[in-house]
Parts: C-alpha cells; sequence; structure tokens
C-alpha cells in the first residue's frame, strides 16, 4: 500500500522518467560512437584486403604461380593473429595452397565481400574468428581468397555493449531506488503537512504550522500557510466582531422596545393583551440569544479562569439534576444519577452550572418520552481533574456534526429548530468549559448521545 | 420609594428616569460617583440604582466607600455585560443586588420592590409567614392552607418561602433562580414553569381562591387576591 503510494507519487514518477530518458540518451551516444568506430574498422579492413590483393596480383605477374605459393607461405609463418589468410585454388576449385581449408561455408555480402567463421588455435585454444574475405583472379586460372579476420571489432562491440548494459542497469536502479526515497521523503513531508492542516482546520483555527523546523520549500509552504491561516482567522474574527457589535448594538432598543410593549400590555384591553404578550415573549426570545452570543464572545475572548473559588461539583451536579427531574418527569424521561465521588474544581459556580444546565436541557430536549439520561461524575482517566458524563438514549448526532454542533446557531436537522432554544447552548457550554481549562467531547452512547465534560 | 440613580449614559438614565416615575417612584439622578457618594451621604435614600462605569468614583468604590462609613441602604448596580465574573466582584464589594444590561424595566422594578422590602423587614426576626389563609411555620417547617397541611418537597418548600416573603411582590425567574437555586445562569427553556406549576398544584388545585398568579413577561407573584396587581 505504502510502495503503491510512494510509486504512484509526483516526485516518484518524475525521477522514473528523468532516469529512463538518461538511459535511454546515453545509450544512443554509446550506440552511434560505436556505428561510428565500426565503420572506421571496416572500411580499413577491407582497404587492407584490397591493398594485399593488389600486392598478389603484382607477385602472380612477376613471378607467377611459385612466387604466390612463396608469398603465402611467408606470411602464414608470422605469429599474429592480425594477419591475412589465404587460400590459392586452381580453375577446378581445388586448392593450391594458403592457410585456409578448401571448403569453407561463406555468407556472401554485397559487392564481392564474403564472411565466414573459422576456428583457430591461439595459445593451444581453439577460437572461433570471424573474417571478412574477398576472392581474386590470378591470370586466367587461379583464384586467391585473401581473408582478414575482424575479431577485435567483434570483441570490442561485445565489450561495448557489456559495459553498456551494465552500465545502464546500475544507474536505472540506483536511480530508481534513489527516486523511491527521495519520493518517500517528499511524500512524508506533504502527508505531514496535510496532517497538519486538517488538524488545524478542524480543531483550532488558532494554531500554525511549525514553519522554523523544516527546510527549503516545504518550509516555505508551511509560512504560506501560515500566512493563509492567518488570513483566514482575521477574517473569521472580523465575522464574529461584526456579529458580536450587532448584537450589542441591537440589544438595547430590543430592550427599549420590550418595555414599550410591557405598558402597552397593561394599558390595552384584554383581547389584545394576548398578541402584546407574545411579541414580548419574542423580544425575550432575542434578548437572550444575543445575551448569549455575547456572553460566549467575552468568554472566548478573555483569558483562562484565574480566580481561585473552589465548586463542589457533586452539588453541582445534584443541583442541576433537581432542577431539570421536574421536566424530565414531565416527558415520563428517567433521569438518573450515578453515585458521585466528592469532588471539588477551582471555577465559577454559576457559570459551571450554566454548563451542566445547558447540557442536561440539550439532553431532556432530545431524549424522547420514556427514554433515559443518566447523569455520571468521575475522576478524569488522566489523572487530572474530572469528568462529567451526560448520556441519553435520543436520536444522538451522527459523528459527522460532532464538530459543528458547538458552533453558534448550528442546527443538526432543520426540524429540530421547531423545539425551543436558540441554539447556543452548546457553544456556550464549550465556551465555558474551555474558559475552566477544560473540554467538552461527544461519543455515540448506542443509541443516544454521551455528552463528556473535562473539567481541571 | 425614593430612589438614588447613579448612571452617567444620558439616554439610559433618561429612560430610566420616565419609568420610574410611571411606577410612582421619586428619584434623584446623578451622572457623577463623587457627586452620589456626598448625595448619598446627606439624604437618607430607600435604594441605590448604581452604574458600575462612571466618571468620578466607579460604581464598586462608591458602594464600598457608603458601606465602610456605616451606611447600610439597598444597593442595585447595573453593568454593561462583558465581564465575566464582575457580578461576584459585584456582590462581595457590598451591592445587594447586581442588574445585567439591557433589562427588562420589569424585573428592575420587581427587584427594587424586593430590596426595599427586604430592608425594611430584616430588623425583626420571622417564625410564621402567611399570605391569605396559607401559612408556613417557619421554625416546624411546615405549610398549611386553611388548617390542611401542605406536603412540600425541600425545594418547593424553599421556593414558596421566598414567594411568601415577597407577596403581593412580582418575582421575576431569574430572581428565583438566584434565591431559590442560588445560582445565577440564563435556562434555555423554562424550567422554573415546571417547577412552579407543581407548587401551584399543591397550594392552590384543592381550593377555590388561587393564590400564585402568573404575571406574563415578568413572573410569578403570590398574593390574596384584593392584594394582586
Amino acid at each position: 500500500m505504502r510502495v503503491r503510494e510512494v510509486v504512484s507519487s509526483l516526485t516518484f514518477r518524475f525521477i522514473a522518467r528523468y532516469v529512463l530518458v538518461l538511459s535511454a540518451t546515453v545509450t544512443l551516444i554509446v550506440v552511434g560512437m560505436y556505428s561510428f568506430y565500426s565503420y572506421n574498422y571496416f572500411s580499413s579492413l577491407s582497404r587492407s584486403i584490397m591493398e594485399e590483393q593488389q600486392t598478389l596480383n603484382l607477385v602472380y605477374e612477376g613471378q607467377s604461380l611459385a612466387g604466390v605459393e612463396q608469398y603465402v607461405r611467408d606470411q602464414g609463418q608470422s605469429q599474429m593473429i592480425d594477419h591475412f589468410y589465404y587460400l590459392v585454388s586452381d580453375d577446378q576449385g581445388n586448392k593450391v595452397a594458403g592457410d585456409l581449408p578448401a571448403a569453407t561455408a561463406y555468407r556472401e555480402f554485397e559487392g564481392g565481400w564474403l564472411g565466414f567463421e573459422l576456428a583457430m588455435l591461439e595459445w593451444g585454444k581453439s577460437v572461433d574468428l570471424e573474417f571478412l574475405a574477398r576472392e581474386v583472379v590470378l591470370g586466367e586460372q587461379y583464384r586467391v581468397l585473401v581473408a582478414r579476420s575482424y575479431q577485435e571489432a567483434v570483441a570490442q562491440g561485445r565489450l561495448v555493449l557489456h559495459t553498456l548494459v551494465r552500465t545502464m542497469l546500475v544507474t536505472i536502479i540506483l536511480g530508481l531506488v534513489g527516486g523511491y526515497f527521495a519520493a518517500a521523503r517528499s511524500l512524508q513531508r506533504f502527508e505531514w503537512l496535510g496532517r497538519e492542516m486538517t488538524r488545524i482546520v478542524r480543531g483550532n483555527p488558532s494554531q500554525r504550522l511549525h514553519a522554523e523546523a523544516e527546510k527549503g520549500q516545504v518550509r516555505e509552504l508551511a509560512q504560506v500557510i501560515n500566512a493563509m491561516l492567518d488570513q483566514t482567522e482575521l477574517l473569521m474574527h472580523g465575522v464574529r466582531s461584526v456579529s458580536d457589535n450587532i448584537a450589542h448594538d441591537l440589544r438595547t432598543p430590543l430592550a427599549r422596545l420590550r418595555n414599550r410593549l410591557s405598558q402597552l400590555g397593561q394599558e390595552l384591553p384584554p383581547q389584545h393583551a394576548e398578541s402584546v404578550a407574545q411579541l414580548m415573549g419574542d423580544c425575550d426570545a432575542l434578548l437572550a440569544s444575543f445575551n448569549a452570543v455575547l456572553r460566549i464572545s467575552a468568554l472566548e475572548a478573555g483569558s483562562r479562569y484565574s480566580g481561585d473559588a473552589q465548586v463542589d461539583l457533586r452539588q453541582l451536579l445534584k443541583d442541576a439534576v433537581e432542577l431539570y427531574d421536574p421536566l424530565a418527569q414531565e416527558k415520563a424521561i428517567d433521569l438518573t444519577i450515578d453515585a458521585l465521588p466528592a469532588a471539588n474544581c477551582r471555577g465559577e459556580a454559576d457559570l459551571l452550572f450554566q454548563l451542566l444546565a445547558n447540557v442536561l436541557d440539550n439532553a431532556i430536549k432530545y431524549t424522547p418520552g420514556g427514554g433515559t439520561v443518566r447523569v455520571s461524575l468521575a475522576p478524569a482517566a488522566s489523572g487530572e481533574g474530572y469528568q462529567v458524563v451526560i448520556a441519553d438514549s435520543g436520536p444522538g448526532i451522527s459523528s459527522e456534526h460532532w464538530g459543528d454542533v458547538f458552533r453558534r446557531f448550528y442546527r443538526v436537522e432543520p426540524s429540530r429548530s421547531a423545539l425551543p432554544g436558540h441554539g447556543l447552548g452548546l457553544s456556550m457550554a464549550r465556551a465555558i468549559a474551555q474558559y475552566h481549562g477544560g473540554d467538552i467531547d461527544l461519543e455515540d452512547n448506542a443509541p443516544g448521545l454521551r455528552v463528556i465534560i473535562k473539567l481541571p | 420609594m425614593n430612589i438614588l440613580l447613579v448612571e452617567d449614559d444620558a439616554a439610559v438614565a433618561e429612560f430610566i428616569a420616565t419609568e420610574l416615575t410611571r411606577a410612582g417612584c421619586r428619584h434623584t439622578l446623578c451622572g457623577d460617583g463623587d457627586l452620589a457618594y456626598d448625595l448619598a451621604r446627606k439624604q437618607q435614600f430607600d435604594v441605590w440604582v448604581v452604574d458600575r462605569m462612571l466618571p468620578g468614583r466607579d460604581g464598586l468604590s462608591l458602594i464600598r466607600d457608603l458601606r465602610s462609613v456605616g451606611d447600610t441602604t439597598p444597593a442595585l448596580i447595573l453593568s454593561a455585560l462583558g465581564e465575566v465574573d464582575d457580578r461576584v466582584q459585584g456582590l462581595r464589594c457590598g451591592a445587594d443586588d447586581y442588574l445585567v444590561k439591557p433589562f427588562a424595566i420589569d424585573e428592575l422594578l420587581a427587584r427594587l420592590q424586593v430590596l426595599r422590602r427586604r430592608a425594611s423587614a430584616s430588623a425583626e426576626v420571622e417564625t410564621r409567614l402567611q399570605v391569605a389563609d396559607l401559612e408556613m411555620d417557619l421554625l416546624q417547617q411546615e405549610v398549611t392552607r386553611g388548617g390542611q397541611v401542605v406536603a412540600l418537597q425541600p425545594r418547593e418548600y424553599r421556593l414558596l418561602e421566598y414567594l411568601m416573603r415577597h407577596a403581593g411582590q412580582v418575582v421575576t425567574r431569574a430572581m428565583l433562580l438566584e434565591h431559590v437555586w442560588g445560582y445565577s445562569f440564563d435556562p434555555q427553556t423554562n424550567v422554573i414553569d415546571v417547577h412552579v406549576s407543581r407548587l401551584r398544584q399543591k397550594i392552590d388545585k384543592t381550593f377555590d381562591v388561587p393564590l400564585l398568579a402568573t404575571v406574563r413577561g415578568v413572573g410569578y407573584c403570590l398574593a390574596a387576591d384584593e392584594e394582586a396587581q
């Protein structure tokens, strides 16, 4: 899986292509050079054979056959492997002189050239040698075959071929292995970038990549991404502060409106007072939303809780459950509270109560009649602080929405807006938890939802 | 009721002053902390209503200074929301109640009534409370109506006690949460209404004359019929 990822990565594909092109180019150059060398070699070889034939012709003209026999014998004495070989035969085809056998299988090339292979004894070993040969007619009766080995060229060709193949193999293997590691490393860095960015985007948008720990282009990329995150955060803050300003500016006139309505309600006859009361209720709901938005902003913008008041979490939970118990009973929901350990937590009681109330309120609101809501308190698994778990048997929230439900005014299903509440309960709960240095997590209660409130 | 209103924002001050006049309260308006100190030293008011942010001397210092010279006139702090734990600070410096702006004027009036009543009643130690034929024995912790014992849960008892102590006054839901449950917070749903309707079941259901009335848009009022509103 991992290998396939690396091999299909951009870097590896690029390096592989580069290695292949490089190998092909080198091969072409070597082949070209060898061809050039071979051409020269063979043209000088053939020229030397033709010159030898002319020499033989001269010898024959001067000294007739005996002279030729003598000349051929002299040449055959040579110890050099690269000397000329001869076959002198009469018009009947019988061998007259020379060191080549009479019957040899020739390959015919164009221009009267012949080629053959012959086993030769060299340094006590039989070696197959390649020959290039040409026949010349001496006078009317005799024919002389002059041959010269081109073994040197064959050996050199073989050497060049072997060298080429080995070099290319090593180059390709080294190139691909190196490319693999380079690609794996760059892939690793990009995967790291991707993971970090996902974490930042999903989690805390005020976090940044550690650009300083990186080198080169990854560092530049990380810096660009950080700048982008800065920009995004600035925009988010802008949007938030605009909404805060709107809430702030609308609150006072809204309160005034509500007060006027209240007076109007007292002055109007009872049949109109009903609709005025409804308007007042709407005003109250709006004001509550505005206040909640501003409260969340104040909690999120401010520093952490710095007081040293101790809150008895157990008592707080008992009070919250007691407050909401009648509401649960009205819906026939079984609101139970587990045996609670004593738990003291540094914080502000009113805020923490608000946090518990919001979560309990949600749990009761979304649990259908006859369901259960369980509240428990335990020391945190990490050993420090406590965690309060409020688990319901309602429809729950699918995990893809878990991050979103803490956003302001977010509702999982539009249909739920039919239920009372301003959609700020959970975001306020999280703001309070984080203000105290804690956090809120969601888990599946199968069925239902578990809200885990961690407090230090 | 004679009220000292210390508020430097002219618009807000005028608005509150108009509403106080309408509700039949006399008041003195002052926009500066130091001036307010002098006024409060010279003159006896029933309640002080003090904004937190003031020129001269801020609201918290004003109340702290007046308390340090032995003045126990009830004080209510008005504050623009912003600081998260300023309520605690406000109450710690000697204020009796705390209201966050913007507020419904009914809420302010209800709280002022309670503050004045509390100041005048705190002298005597009560052992019984009575509203019409509803009686509460604070020593026995027993509630009877028309001679019949009404069995109440502890929280219902405290809820009724608060309502009876403020009989004839309108108490808001926020006041009930603060004083009966001891937490100042913003319930998302009308959880208080459920508690009140349970209490009403017990004290009013079997009797002809209802005592516990809902004041629309404000809160509740426990009163004998002729007293209500």
